[in-house]
């Protein structure tokens, strides 16, 4: 046995899958506090974003992995985030708005 | 015959066009990771119309989000959470060469993902039951909103396209079982749990999103 991978224990494993579920009745005892309007969207987002974060870190591995890897997952997340701003420089300053279909 | 390095004992799953295991390993991760780049622009044309949408419309959103169930959306999420934690604790059995818990983290995986679609299935029928069909096929009359149909569009797509993939990792979780049963997988050799491990950890991130952006307005 030769390979030097990262072994994550079972302390950590857990740990991680317990503070998804902790994140994610969190996530839904805020839904029902109805904050106005903007709020519960932003804390809905950072809530998943850290969970994401998360699930990538220590069950993808990119905590120990080789940075290179990393650096695919968050290239893919920004040329999305670089459509979806283009796109809404376009659909946020429409004249009418609305397009049939 | 030849004085070849490769006289050296390979373990049989080495390819001759790699140096050693290592190297094949980490190839073989480097080429999933570019794959997920892909999965996630895939996914983000369909997050990119649902921002856009959103925006234009938020009043929509918040009043066709009622008629998703979060009750169901949410156990959803806690089984599909589970099922990541049982396919890093698969990985970890075979790092340790455990041979008989990565089959039954293995089999634990594929029901909580069995548990999902079940779910799912029974969400969907619903909605069909009531009319609310995507696109042009929308006749529910329960949303006094002109662009309902818009709202049920892109929730039909966004978690079919996810539970595509759900049934894609069933697929390959039952292949990598039953290859674990037959001793292919150990601490020497797990190249395929790792893989499918990080396919199935980034259907666990998709749905994290969905959760709360369809499920949880208003």
């Amino acid at each position: 046995m030769n390979f030097q991978h990262h072994v994550s224990s079972d302390k950590l494993l857990l740990s991680v899958g317990g503070g998804l579920f902790l994140l994610t009745i969190l996530t839904a005892g805020v839904h029902f506090l109805h904050l106005p309007q903007p709020w519960s969207i932003i804390v809905a987002m950072i809530i998943a974003v850290f969970k994401a974060g998360l699930v990538a870190l220590f069950f993808m591995g990119l905590y120990w992995d080789k940075k290179f890897n990393a650096m695919a997952f968050i290239f893919g997340i920004l040329f999305v985030a670089l459509l979806v701003g283009f796109t809404l420089f376009d659909t946020l300053f429409r004249l009418t708005p609305h397009p049939a279909f | 015959m030849s004085n070849h390095s490769s006289t050296k004992t390979q373990p049989a799953h080495l390819e001759h066009h790699f140096v050693d295991s290592e190297q094949q390993f980490d190839s073989a991760k480097l080429g999933m990771w570019i794959f997920i780049a892909t999965e996630i622009l895939f996914f983000g044309g369909l997050f990119a119309a649902y921002i856009i949408y959103r925006v234009w419309y938020p009043e929509l959103f918040t009043m066709a989000s009622v008629e998703l169930n979060s009750l169901w959306g949410g156990v959803n999420t806690v089984v599909l959470i589970g099922s990541s934690l049982t396919v890093a604790m698969a990985i970890k059995s075979a790092q340790l060469n455990q041979k008989r818990n990565i089959a039954i983290n293995l089999g634990i995986t594929i029901t909580l993902a069995c548990i999902f679609m079940v779910i799912k299935y029974f969400e969907w029928t619903h909605k069909f039951h009531l009319g609310i069909f995507p696109g042009k096929f929308y006749v529910f009359e329960g949303i006094a909103h002109p662009k309902a149909n818009v709202f049920f569009s892109l929730y039909y797509l966004m978690t079919g396209l996810h539970g595509i993939h759900v049934l894609i990792g069933i697929g390959l979780m039952v292949w990598l079982l039953k290859r674990s049963l037959n001793g292919d997988f150990g601490s020497e050799y797990y190249t395929p749990i790792e893989i499918t491990g990080l396919y199935w950890h980034l259907v666990d991130i998709i749905w994290i999103f969905l959760f709360p952006l369809f499920y949880l307005i208003g």
